[in-house]
């Protein structure tokens, strides 16, 4: 048995078969990592169908844009989140679906997320704050985290003196309001009756101001002001409300009053690195396989015999 | 072998060092003075060929395992009763109302507003609660068969396509939770519903599952494009109508000739439309939850036609396998180690 002993040849092998035993005893460890449940609620009003986003060299609209990033975005989450999608429209979101998990379910957030349409809007109006605070009391009771996807384009315009309150929910659900479009206004792509599009929304097609309620101006200074027949003054209003372009201040702050954090969109890989940083994950504990490091030790010790 | 495939097929590269044993000699050399003095030994050099073989098979265990050799995910196509059903379900205000037509009374925890437990029968429900509740149920009672949600207010809303994910088609029925939306228009509803068929083999039987508490006008060119898809896409059709109290129903004939037409009577004339297609076409009215469970029961039963599906075979790891090899030649390696002989 001696020389045998000195032999470092028989010791490797002795050695790789104790790390294979080894191997097959603890193939895994337990490692924790971040999930997320998700609930993307996207906007799906005629603003978002304005095209400023390029793919390949073609201008894309930003439902379009987000769609792909969504699509994107269910493939790099980790096993074990969750995603739902639900859509804004109007003042109030629908939860299409609530969160899933993305890769059992992948296939299914991947048919469904292609579907999402601007025909599926249920109403025109597009009262953002209103729909998130709507998104969020819906979301308050469950435990998922919300990524609210618009371009911050509230029509018809809002009037400041009726302000959304989101005191009451700040900070209860934790999230991402992610801003799509550009800074630069584009023209929104009018369609008609049938889907057929027909141009583009021209300064008459859209009102420029709020006329609800009560003016948020000093009456004295409104031109025109009658109190009754005339809150807002005699002068119809021009602006530029039927072009949109990203709402990046007004996002910015209705996430600093909802308590959520905010990102604009450009990429999709982006878009997770920002989900991973606004710390909304939940620590998941998983078995990751560590075979590899007994097999890489295991080759090393059979090559080792042969030199 | 052509659903085996690689995790990490760069690892393969690995599989050069599968000739190694041919190069080099696992054995101590040993200085020897003559070697033709030795004389010929059939056993030692069958058992050289035999420790070359075993190495080169170790390294091609080893490298096979570490590039995540595995089966791919299959499906193996399987006959079992089922069908692939599309619901379309109505999200219309009014299905947030009981079957009495009101906003329903307190949280239904099936007990009354003195705390006795009520049995269901004062308890409220919405219905779409009621609905809610019956479809998951009915859900459950489907193993085999491919469900899609689509739901409709007044635009359709495309919700899951067709599949076999049943978390995914709950997920989607608890989602129906959330408030209602608002106006019903049908017709529009109808077509993405049907929309979900194509693209989809015509196998075993195609049910077009419609819950809605109300009907609206459908309008001659929508009426004309949906008889043409109906015949198309060969769909059964069940329409389990939740009528509120009070309200007229889909099979009550109109008093008044004056009330006969669509815009009076859209229910009936819904069903009327329903019965012209020449499709198989069934509807049920049901007043409360126990007439809805009778419905379901019913479409259960009669939709068990024979289906071929396809069963997922999810992935299988055959790196284990190979690990489990290497382990054997690595035993048998280190047991032909001391069969060497030594001179010290």
């Amino acid at each position: 048995m001696k020389p045998l002993l000195k032999d470092y040849r028989a010791w490797c092998l002795a050695l790789a078969l104790m790390l294979l035993l080894l191997m097959a005893l603890f193939p895994t460890r337990m490692e924790t990592q971040s999930v997320y449940n998700l609930m993307a609620v996207v906007d799906i009003t005629r603003s978002m169908n304005a095209e400023d986003y390029q793919r390949d060299g073609k201008p894309i609209s930003r439902l379009e844009f987000v769609k792909r990033s969504l699509r994107e975005l269910a493939a790099s989450l980790p096993c074990q989140s969750k995603l739902g999608i639900g859509v804004f429209t109007e003042r109030r979101s629908s939860i299409l679906f609530e969160p899933i998990e993305v890769c059992a379910g992948y296939s299914e957030l991947d048919k469904a997320i292609a579907a999402l349409d601007w025909r599926m809007a249920w109403a025109a109006d597009s009262r953002i704050a209103s729909g998130l605070l709507n998104t969020l009391q819906l979301l308050s009771a469950k435990d998922t985290n919300v990524l609210f996807m618009t371009d911050g384009q509230e029509a018809p315009p809002l009037n400041s003196r009726y302000k959304t309150d989101f005191s009451g929910l700040k900070g209860k659900v934790k999230g991402l309001i992610v801003g799509a479009g550009d800074l630069q206004a584009v023209a929104i792509p009018k369609f008609d009756q049938k889907g057929q599009r027909i141009g583009v929304y021209g300064p008459d097609d859209v009102p420029h101001r709020s006329s609800f309620g009560e003016s948020d101006l000093n009456p004295e200074k409104i031109e025109g002001y009658d109190a009754r027949n005339a809150p807002f003054g005699k002068q119809a209003a021009i602006g530029n409300e039927h072009q949109s372009a990203l709402q990046e201040n007004y996002l910015q702050q209705l996430a600093a009053e909802s308590g959520l954090a905010y990102h604009r969109l450009q990429g999709s890989d982006l878009l997770y690195e920002a989900v991973k940083s606004a710390e909304i994950g939940s620590v998941s504990r998983v078995a990751s396989d560590i075979r590899a490091y007994f097999i890489v030790m295991v080759l090393v010790l059979i090559v080792v015999i042969f030199i | 072998m052509t659903d085996l495939a690689f995790e990490t097929p760069w690892a393969l590269m690995g599989l050069l060092l599968i000739f190694l044993p041919l190069l080099r000699s696992p054995m101590q050399a040993t200085t020897y003075p003559w070697l033709d003095i030795i004389p010929v030994d059939p056993l030692s050099q069958l058992i050289n060929v035999l420790i070359r073989v075993l190495a080169m098979a170790a390294f091609a265990a080893l490298f096979l395992g570490l590039s995540g050799l595995h089966r791919k995910a299959q499906h193996v196509e399987r006959i079992g009763h089922g069908a692939h059903i599309v619901m379309l379900l109505d999200r219309s205000n009014s299905m947030d109302h009981s079957f009495a037509g009101k906003a329903p009374s307190g949280n239904d925890d099936g007990r009354d507003a003195g705390g006795r437990a009520t049995q269901g029968a004062v308890a409220e429900q919405s219905k779409a609660d009621a609905a809610r509740h019956l479809l998951t149920q009915f859900v459950d009672h489907r193993p085999h068969d491919l469900i899609g949600i689509a739901e409709y207010s007044t635009s359709p809303l495309f919700v899951m396509s067709l599949t076999e994910n049943k978390q995914a088609i709950h997920a989607a029925i608890d989602a129906t939770t959330t408030p209602a939306l608002a106006y019903t228009n049908i017709s529009k509803g109808l077509s993405m519903a049907l929309s979900f068929f194509d693209h989809q083999p015509v196998n075993g039987s195609r049910i077009l599952l419609l819950v809605s508490d109300g009907a609206a006008v459908i309008d001659p060119d929508s009426e004309a494009a949906l008889r043409v898809l109906f015949k198309q896409q060969q769909v059964r059709l069940y329409w389990l109508f939740l009528r509120t109290d009070n309200s007229p129903g889909i099979l009550v004939q109109p008093d008044d000739p004056r009330d006969d037409n669509a815009q009076a009577m859209p229910e009936l004339y819904l069903h009327r439309f329903f019965s012209s297609l020449n499709i198989p076409y069934h509807a049920y009215e049901a007043e409360n939850p126990d007439a809805m469970q009778k419905a379901i029961n019913d479409i259960n039963q009669l939709e068990q036609m024979p289906l071929h599906y396809l069963q997922a075979i999810p992935k299988q790891d055959l790196s284990g396998l190979c690990y489990r090899w290497l382990t054997g030649l690595i035993a048998c390696l280190l047991g032909l180690k001391f069969c060497e002989v030594r001179r010290i």
